[in-house]
């Protein structure tokens, strides 16, 4: 597990890029026995942002932060999580409005999803860190407004101690604080492809990764086609507003 | 107690109180027996034994529940009169009695204290009552206004016999400032009747009917009017009211009078209704000291909860509910209870359960009794470790657990698929825990993600009455509308709803800032009326 490189010594990064999987594999102790029983730990969302982020898709264990530009992109993107990562899934707000049957076209099925209603913020986050400390569960979603870095933070340890994947959806607002979120997105909307006044083609999203641990802000245009994401070659630009 | 036991030969007491009090065992061991009552011990009778019944009077709770020093009368309006309701002890001896007019009470004794009823008091303090004695037995059913009944069947020996038992709870509500009278018989009916009739004591199962004779008629609570009836033609004891001829006593008096002879005297059955289901499995114990600490507390529980779970593994059972029942010293009882999805006997969960609501207990002089029950335990299989299905039901029942926790404090349900095209009614709320089979008759046509719980009203223009909408106002900004599918008619459900639902009309809509809704027209436009548009979801 920890066997150092075979590689010659001198290439330095070759010996850091080691270096911080270690780091990160002990970090995560807690949690790898929950994630090898699931068999992978980063969700594939599609190949040209897994080759962005640099754990090869968004990682389990972990704390995700979703802006919502717009209120239907930003859910259905987070269905999309939800769906990839698999098994019992939590929906936690102070009014849940999640409705089966447009999730079922993201393949998340009705059986698999729990609603929990939590009108104030303190037991939201208490259900939310009970949830993400629960390794039988696949992934949380909590919908919640701001949150400060000692909750965010308390949330992200608790992920990594359960090996869940923890997704934060919050409204989009430009006085977003620091985060201890593993990666931060914000999700809105772009104008479809299609071109007829009369029907409105598939849904177009854009992505704007605004931060992420280890790795570089992007943008991506998607759309969601069939049961795939597909980004739009080229449109990589970095980020408007850091985070 | 002040309670007479005449007016019934002495050889049909079982054994004559003077035999010394033992203390009960759960009172001995100060450190605690757990007592585990198997399943099915209470409820219908059991073959082999005979049931026995404890009925208890407590005929001055109105002014004893008071707690004040001194001569004290309640008092009540009838009618244009004021009456005397009840009366202590000390203004009884000077002559006072219930039923007197209130200003004769006053004349005979001018400084007694004066109360006004209040029969949601009573009725609130008998019920406590009730609940206290629930640590004689399970099986505790509130009669009338003054009376409890205890089916005693099978406890007797774990406080040393009926006298003893009969005995120890007297001591203990004298100790609480309570007149009480108590009788032990086989069935319930004669019970109350003894101590109805002004009797105290233990009737063995044959004497049953030749105790109850020599009663007064008050022992058969009747309605006053017939009392005096019967008084006027000579039937002044039970067992001259049922010597007479029954079909004659029937026509002349009603079956309301036979129904309550025969249940006095044994013949027909009368139910006690238990103010808490006896429950599957009961542990308890008891506390020399009080405990008033919330660690003491735990500790208890942990205890209790370790008996519990081992009785249930043994029977083969887990628990679905559990209640912790804390006595207080003062006679005040208090209850926790908790509830899991899945059949259970672990205990660490449990205590992980109950540790989040043991704040509401109020131990203000202590606990000097925490009982723990199972009120439903479902049969639940034991599981073999080192078998191939050990992780997966394991993962299943730290879910369970899971829900379990957050369900002690907020809601928690799953949507369940409705046949039902309406969009309000495509998804049910059920349980956590309910099983759900897979479904995929969802419409082919795209949902939306979330359906808004209140839609909003918004305004739209389009270009005739029934095209779909160029341009919408949602709050108050206009949006273009770039691109628009539709309409999907909606017709409501005439076999479940209400008469005057009016149809929809569904648009998928694109917004130029690329937002995707579904927005809808409410009813058909009406020729110069003005179309209601409101926003229902949110597409992805």
């Amino acid at each position: 597990m920890s066997n150092p490189p075979n590689a010659p010594p001198l290439d330095r990064p070759a010996l850091l890029s080691a270096l911080r999987a270690r780091i990160a594999r002990l970090e995560r102790a807690g949690a790898s026995e929950a994630m090898a029983a699931r068999g992978e730990d980063a969700i594939p969302l599609s190949p040209a942002i897994d080759a962005a982020l640099p754990w090869g898709g968004l990682p389990r264990a972990a704390l995700h932060e979703i802006l919502a530009a717009e209120p239907g992109a930003a859910a259905g993107f987070a269905a999309l999580v939800l769906a990839r990562a698999g098994g019992t899934v939590l929906w936690i707000a102070p009014e849940p409005d999640a409705w089966p049957p447009g999730l079922a076209r993201f393949g998340l099925s009705p059986a698999q999803l729990v609603l929990v209603r939590a009108a104030r913020a303190q037991d939201a986050l208490w259900a939310m860190e009970e949830t993400l400390r629960c390794a039988a569960v696949g992934a949380a979603l909590l919908v919640a407004g701001a949150l400060d870095l000692t909750a965010a933070r308390r949330l992200q340890l608790a992920a990594e101690s359960g090996g869940v994947l923890g997704l934060l959806l919050r409204p989009d607002e430009d006085n977003a604080a620091p985060t201890a979120a593993l990666s931060r997105w914000r999700i809105g909307a772009a104008p479809s492809d299609s071109t007829s006044p009369h029907a409105i083609g598939d849904a177009a999203w854009s992505l704007d990764l605004l931060r992420c641990r280890s790795g570089r802000p992007a943008s991506w245009r998607a759309t969601w086609h069939g049961s795939e994401l597909v980004t739009e070659e080229g449109a990589a630009t970095p980020a408007r507003r850091r985070a | 107690m002040g309670v007479g036991e005449g007016g019934v030969p002495s050889d049909l007491l079982t054994n004559a109180t003077a035999m010394p009090l033992p203390l009960p065992p759960p009172l001995i061991a100060g450190s605690g027996e757990a007592v585990a009552s198997p399943a099915g011990v209470q409820g219908a009778a059991p073959h082999g034994r005979a049931r026995r019944t404890l009925a208890l009077l407590l005929p001055r709770l109105p002014v004893e529940r008071l707690r004040r020093p001194g001569p004290v009368v309640v008092w009540a309006q009838r009618g244009a009169r004021r009456v005397v309701v009840s009366v202590s002890a000390e203004a009884g001896s000077a002559g006072l009695r219930a039923g007197q007019a209130l200003a004769d009470a006053q004349a005979i004794m001018p400084g007694v204290v004066l109360v006004p009823e209040d029969p949601a008091g009573d009725a609130a303090a008998l019920n406590r009552l009730a609940l206290w004695c629930l640590r004689f037995t399970p099986l505790v059913g509130v009669e009338g206004e003054d009376g409890l009944l205890l089916d005693i069947t099978g406890v007797a020996h774990l406080f040393g016999g009926e006298d003893a038992l009969r005995a120890e709870m007297l001591r203990r509500l004298a100790r609480q400032g309570l007149t009480a009278r108590a009788a032990v018989a086989g069935m319930p009916g004669v019970a109350l009747a003894l101590v109805r009739g002004g009797w105290g004591g233990v009737v063995v199962a044959g004497k049953q009917e030749a105790a109850v004779r020599p009663l007064s008629l008050a022992a058969l609570r009747l309605d006053p009017a017939l009392v005096s009836a019967l008084q006027g033609l000579g039937l002044r004891d039970v067992g001259s009211v049922a010597a007479q001829p029954r079909a004659g006593l029937v026509r002349r008096f009603g079956a309301g009078l036979a129904r309550a002879l025969d249940e006095a005297l044994g013949h027909a059955a009368r139910p006690i209704s238990p103010i808490r289901p006896p429950p599957e499995m009961q542990v308890a114990r008891d506390f020399a000291d009080p405990v008033a600490t919330r660690a003491g507390i735990e500790a208890a529980l942990d205890l209790l909860l370790d008996a519990l779970c081992r009785a249930l593994r043994e029977a083969g059972r887990g628990g679905r509910r559990m209640l912790l029942r804390a006595h207080r010293v003062d006679g005040a009882v208090q209850e926790v209870a908790i509830g899991t999805g899945l059949a259970t006997r672990d205990p660490q969960h449990l205590a992980r359960l109950f540790h989040g609501k043991l704040e509401g207990l109020e131990p203000e002089c202590g606990y000097d009794r925490i009982t723990l029950e199972a009120p439903v335990a479902d049969p639940m299989a034991g599981v073999q470790n080192g078998l191939g299905t050990t992780g997966r039901s394991a993962r299943r029942e730290e879910l369970a657990q899971l829900l379990d926790r957050l369900s002690q404090r907020l809601p928690v349900w799953r949507l369940a698929p409705r046949a039902s095209h309406w969009p309000e009614r495509a998804v049910r709320r059920v349980g956590a825990f309910d099983e759900m089979e897979d479904f995929d008759g969802w419409s082919a046509r795209p949902r939306p993600l979330r359906l808004l719980r209140r839609p909003p009203f918004i305004g739209a223009m389009a270009l005739l009455p029934d095209a779909p909408p160029s341009l919408l106002r949602i709050g108050r900004e206009a949006h273009r509308v770039v691109r628009a599918e539709g309409p999907e008619r909606f017709e409501p459900e005439w076999w479940r709803d209400r008469a005057d639902r009016k149809l929809r009309d569904y648009y998928r809509v694109e917004l130029a800032s690329g937002a995707r809704l579904w927005v809808c027209r409410i009813g058909l436009v009406e020729p110069g009326g003005e179309a209601r548009w409101a926003l229902h979801g949110h597409f992805p």
